[in-house]
């Protein structure tokens, strides 16, 4: 793509996160999401396939009428309430409305369904743009309203999260297996919204890094099936080892970094006497570690029949840029110990 | 004379006779209701079949078939939803890791003949004729015919003359579409045994808009001829893109991952019997072909 065109665009996208940020109004806020959307359609649509295509137009309509539906609450508030604040989100209709309008931005069961047909439409780049900026407005206007249904909250998270669990069981399409375990990340942000905002964010955070760290290996190893992964280990070694690492901090297993958020929503909710929530989610979770640990099982512990033309790529180096996959996969591993660190910075 | 004889009416035989002659316009033959196909003058195009029958005669509500139908979706429900314990595609992982060639369509039975359909230019009013019957030994699949290019009278159509085999769209339960998954694979390998016709292998993916329900990527099958069998192996970076018969600009190659149909086409141009034994259909990865697609796509208003 023209440089140029490719610098609008990714300042676009910045700008749209940064305005929604920086927003206390609700128009504002709308307008930054919107421009997000429209930034990030021609980086979807570049590669002009008739898939690629597809992707981006189900991505515009689902966003569209998310954003159309958000614009509708935020004007029936600013009617029944006289104001545009977004911290100020008091009447339930409109409040559920807008819950639901950014339950669509983002891919929250039971309105997920177009979620894996996009990402499957997308090259890894910008599918890694879709999982991970395209989360941060929505999530921002998310931890400001003040939930007045707490049921729905609770109804999407265990949907996300045993949807996630459930479809990514049999998927061999690498991009359908990382949505899946978006939907369910997703979930387990939208369970403790309602009672710790910050855990929320740490959450999404801790989210963030494992998928730049797993979008990123895909990419080394330029695979979109578990039959191309299972090839890694003749091109990079030293991530076909941490990857399976990488995929169990997905799948929340001690003593690696995802497993603090889950740890403590179950500490929380158990701690506002959702004990049943907490159990239910803590079950779904497995769901989603089982198709984690297939995608390590083929990876790095059978040695693939897939053979590659050459017999020993690792021999020669490679010119792909590496330090963020080492930052995403080192912080995506070891950053359990810093849980206290983590929690007093979130609760500043 | 009484009013009543000076005003008589005419007998009910000869009003009903006046009835219909205004209805039996172009046919002889005394109809018990009017069709609308009849009184309106519609032109039948050549090809379509006679409309004489009312819409609502051609329901056949059959209970037990009804039935019959609601168990058979409810199995295949059952089935995927026990399937997806067990893995992609219903089979364990290590299968589908492990899986280099696949025999997608194999010509064993009458029930593998239920999986295709045949078409030709007798649906638009040609001389074409096409059959599909099991070969000798129920062994392999036999698709034969006359191919005739006489263009049909109807006017607007100036060429004629193809016979087509396609695969029926794969459906899980209550009719929904499956696709094929190909991914893993790179190459189409058929066992066929053709009469030196050169036909057209054509497959269909899984598209989105409207504009691209014709959209078809196809490749060429020289057959041979003889009674000698042939190999072939067609890596799929090879199939170009057409629509509706029109190799397009803009090429695109074939994404595996959501197959819908195969089929085959003969529109050679020549007059005459043609017969296309079939073997089997399969899919294997070949290792040494690297090639993603064949075609270049150059920038045809470059800057300078």
């Amino acid at each position: 793509m023209n440089p140029y065109i490719l610098m609008t665009l990714l300042f676009g996208l910045g700008l749209g996160t940064t305005i929604t940020f920086a927003s206390s109004h609700w128009l504002l806020a709308w307008m930054g999401l919107e421009l997000n959307t429209l930034a990030i359609i021609p980086l979807m649509a570049q590669l002009h396939h008739p898939r690629a295509v597809e992707a981006t137009t189900k991505y515009f309509l689902t966003q569209a009428a998310a954003a159309a539906t958000l614009l509708f609450g935020s004007i029936t508030n600013a009617w029944l309430t006289g104001q545009w604040e977004i911290q100020q989100l008091s009447h339930p209709l409109p409040t559920t409305m807008i819950t639901l309008a950014l339950a669509l931005k983002i891919g929250l069961a039971p309105l997920h369904a177009w979620l894996p047909e996009v990402l499957q439409g997308l090259d890894l780049t910008t599918g890694f743009i879709l999982s991970t900026w395209q989360k941060l407005a929505p999530f921002a206007l998310l931890l400001q309203i003040q939930p007045t249904n707490s049921n729905l909250l609770i109804f999407l998270g265990l949907a996300s999260t045993l949807i996630g669990g459930w479809g990514g069981l049999n998927q061999t399409q690498l991009r359908k297996i990382l949505a899946y375990s978006s939907i369910a990340h997703l979930g387990w942000m939208i369970l403790v919204l309602q009672f710790s905002p910050q855990l929320t964010l740490l959450t999404l955070m801790t989210y963030f890094l494992m998928t730049a760290s797993a979008f990123l290996i895909f990419k080394i190893n330029n695979s979109t099936n578990i039959n191309t992964l299972a090839t890694s280990w003749a091109k990079t070694p030293a991530l076909t080892t941490l990857m399976p690492l990488i995929l169990l901090s997905l799948g929340g297993l001690p003593p690696l970094t995802g497993f603090m958020p889950k740890w403590l929503i179950l500490q929380e909710l158990t701690k506002q006497d959702l004990a049943p929530t907490a159990t239910l989610a803590a079950l779904t979770a497995l769901l989603s570690l089982y198709f984690y640990l297939r995608l390590s099982y083929a990876m790095t512990l059978t040695i693939s029949s897939n053979t590659l033309t050459a017999t020993t790529p690792w021999r020669f180096t490679s010119t792909q840029t590496t330090l963020p996959v080492a930052t995403t996969t080192s912080l995506s591993l070891w950053l359990l110990p810093l849980t206290p660190a983590m929690m007093a910075i979130l609760t500043i | 004379m009484s009013l009543l004889r000076i005003t008589r009416l005419p007998s009910r035989r000869l009003l009903s006779s006046i009835l219909h002659h205004q209805l039996l316009l172009p046919s002889i033959t005394p109809l018990a209701v009017p069709k609308r196909a009849v009184i309106q003058g519609e032109y039948r195009r050549p090809g379509q079949p006679k409309k004489d029958k009312f819409p609502w005669q051609n329901i056949n509500f059959s209970f037990s078939k009804g039935l019959e139908g609601i168990k058979k979706h409810f199995t295949l429900l059952k089935k995927e939803f026990t399937d997806h314990w067990v893995g992609p595609e219903g089979r364990p992982i290590v299968e589908h890791m492990l899986e280099q060639n696949r025999v997608v369509w194999e010509f064993r039975g009458p029930e593998s003949l239920e999986e295709w359909t045949v078409s030709s230019d007798h649906e638009i009013g040609g001389h074409s004729e096409v059959y599909l019957k099991l070969g000798k030994n129920d062994n392999t699949c036999f698709l034969y015919g006359t191919l005739s290019s006489t263009p049909p009278r109807d006017g607007e159509t100036r060429y004629s003359g193809y016979c087509t085999m396609r695969s029926k769209q794969p459906l899980a339960s209550f009719d929904r579409k499956k696709h094929h998954d190909w991914s893993s694979f790179n190459t189409l390998h058929l066992r066929v045994r053709g009469d030196g016709r050169p036909w057209m292998i054509n497959i269909v993916a899984e598209t989105y808009f409207f504009h691209q329900k014709d959209d078809i990527y196809s490749y060429f099958l020289y057959t041979r001829g003889g009674p000698y069998w042939q190999d072939v192996k067609i890596p799929f970076s090879k199939f170009f893109l057409t629509h509706r018969g029109r190799i397009q600009d803009d090429q695109h190659p074939l994404w595996l991952d959501k197959v819908n149909t195969i089929g085959f086409t003969l529109g050679d141009k020549a007059d005459g019997p043609f017969q296309l034994e079939i073997d089997f259909i399969g899919v294997c990865k070949d290792y040494a072909h690297t090639e993603e697609f064949a075609y270049e796509a150059y920038k045809r208003n470059p800057e300078v």
